[in-house]
């Protein structure tokens, strides 16, 4: 079957972009991550799915190192970006998060214009030379954010004053400004309406294009629509990794079944 | 499997069940009613076969709305998705073997009034009673979820396309003996042709239960008979 509309939905790159094996996560006493192997592929979206505290937020977090701002949280096991150890003592975490973005539930824009939101990653980064180039940067990200259409003419206007569906763009413009190599979106939809939900879910279908895209998502529908492979957490195990219509059709553990025709949550 | 969280839903997959398995009853009485409306040339009864097809249709097109109002509302998926595929594809078959059957219910008219021709319509209601067999069988394993019965089903095609290739010869014999045997040999043929035809429907339904409860489709390795061509050469 060689159908167009088809083959795009296959994973088209097989190359592992981060690589977890044995990762355990202890918030405290609370052991919130269970001896997770997993492979995520460059250029692909992956989900992470699972019903609440099932760990998948708790273990995209442990991706950039942002579990580190948790004093109680501890990891273990070992985590590889292009077969480096994100956790090595000479790695450092703001330079990491540089090339490992995140997109969080709530836009969150920062109280400044939409250009310096975008700006501010290039700028701390010292990514650009000149105002022209970083002026190019901005504009480069909120086109791939599918947002400068809407804010070319009031870039120096607040973040804080665009629909809930134009920040959260925001936000993706503003991650993906540092030019990172894996984009993490933490339920990027769920404060969004339908129709920004639906340009959001565009937005990360051409990102895989550029980016290893991980999103944890609590609607199994938006899944199914954006990724290409799906990993299946419940407490705290990963039950379940495969390519996205397996998980969907005919998933081969009983509690991913359970779990996506809505009989346990 | 256990209970959907939404209980909404299970009643959904239920109600589109039971009409499945209500069409299947009407079709299996459909078989065995035409086989006898020939063999007793009992054109009244021929007449109530060809009626109940329209109730079958009917039956066809519910399950079709409920199935898309399913897919469009509850957005099923693995098992669930599997079994509202199942119920379309299952009951697409079932309104063809309810068209053999009236296909046989009108021909046994016509024959009604013809001789007989020694014992084939005995023959041929053997026939249709195996297939309706298979096909109880196979809506049972439906009903059980059982991959076995649906695998067992799937096995026996072969002896109704055995019986339908001995009674093709058996025709030939027939219309080489008298020219006059043509015309109701020939009916005859085309009524044997769509039990066979039914053989085929029953396994279909067979092979969709186990790809409902297995997710995926058996080979294609089943047993099958020589063709008629050869034993024509």
């Amino acid at each position: 079957m060689n159908d167009m509309s088809f083959t795009e939905r296959a994973v088209a790159n097989t190359e592992t972009k981060i690589t977890a094996r044995g990762v355990q996560v202890y918030y405290g006493e609370n052991h919130a991550i269970k001896d997770v192997d997993v492979d995520i592929l460059d250029k692909t979206v992956t989900a992470f799915i699972g019903p609440s505290g099932c760990g998948k937020s708790t273990f995209l977090r442990c991706l950039n190192r942002m579990n580190d701002t948790i004093d109680i949280a501890r990891i273990e096991g070992e985590i590889l970006l292009d077969g480096e150890d994100i956790y090595d003592k000479r790695v450092d975490p703001v330079q990491l998060r540089a090339k490992v973005g995140m997109v969080f539930q709530k836009p969150n824009p920062f109280p400044k214009s939409i250009y310096d939101n975008v700006a501010y990653g290039p700028k701390i980064h010292g990514l650009t030379r000149s105002r022209a180039e970083l002026e190019e940067v901005v504009e480069s990200a909120l086109r791939k954010a599918a947002l400068w259409n809407e804010v070319k003419d009031r870039l120096h206007a607040p973040g804080t004053g665009l629909s809930g569906g134009q920040q959260q763009r925001l936000c993706i413009a503003r991650a993906i400004a540092t030019s990172p190599e894996v984009l993490l979106m933490d339920e990027p939809c769920s404060a969004l309406d339908p129709i920004a939900t639906a340009q959001v879910e565009e937005l990360i279908d051409e990102l895989r294009a550029n980016f290893s895209v991980v999103i944890v998502t609590h609607s199994m529908q938006q899944a199914a629509r954006v990724s290409q492979k799906t990993a299946f957490f419940h407490l705290g195990h990963l039950v379940e990794y495969d390519d996205t219509d397996k998980i969907f059709t005919n998933p081969s553990d009983p509690r991913t079944e359970s779990y996506i025709t809505g009989r346990i949550g | 499997m256990s209970e959907h969280i939404l209980s909404a839903f299970d009643r959904d997959l239920e109600a589109v069940q039971a009409l499945v398995v209500k069409m299947g009853g009407l079709v299996e009485e459909q078989i065995l009613e035409s086989a006898r409306a020939l063999e007793e040339r009992d054109p009244d009864l021929a007449q109530q076969v060809r009626d109940q097809d329209k109730t079958v249709d009917a039956l066809e097109e519910r399950i079709n709305d409920e199935a898309a109002r399913l897919i469009a509302l509850r957005a099923p998926a693995a098992r669930d998705l599997r079994m509202t595929l199942s119920v379309i594809k299952i009951s697409a078959s079932l309104e063809r073997v309810g068209d053999y059957a009236k296909n046989i219910a009108k021909r046994s008219q016509v024959l009604s009034d013809g001789p007989q021709i020694n014992g084939t319509a005995a023959a041929i209601r053997r026939m249709a009673s195996a297939v309706e067999s298979m096909l109880k069988d196979a809506l049972d394993a439906y009903i059980q979820r059982d991959a076995d019965l649906a695998h067992d089903v799937r096995g026996r095609d072969i002896e109704v396309d055995q019986m339908y290739n001995a009674l093709f010869r058996e025709f030939l014999t027939y219309m080489m003996e008298d020219p006059r045997n043509i015309t109701p040999c020939m009916h005859l043929h085309f009524i044997a042709k769509n039990i066979e035809r039914m053989g085929d429907h029953a396994t279909s339904i067979a092979e969709q239960v186990i790809y409902l409860v297995t997710g995926e489709m058996p080979e294609e390795s089943r047993p099958k008979s020589s063709s008629v061509v050869k034993t024509e050469a």
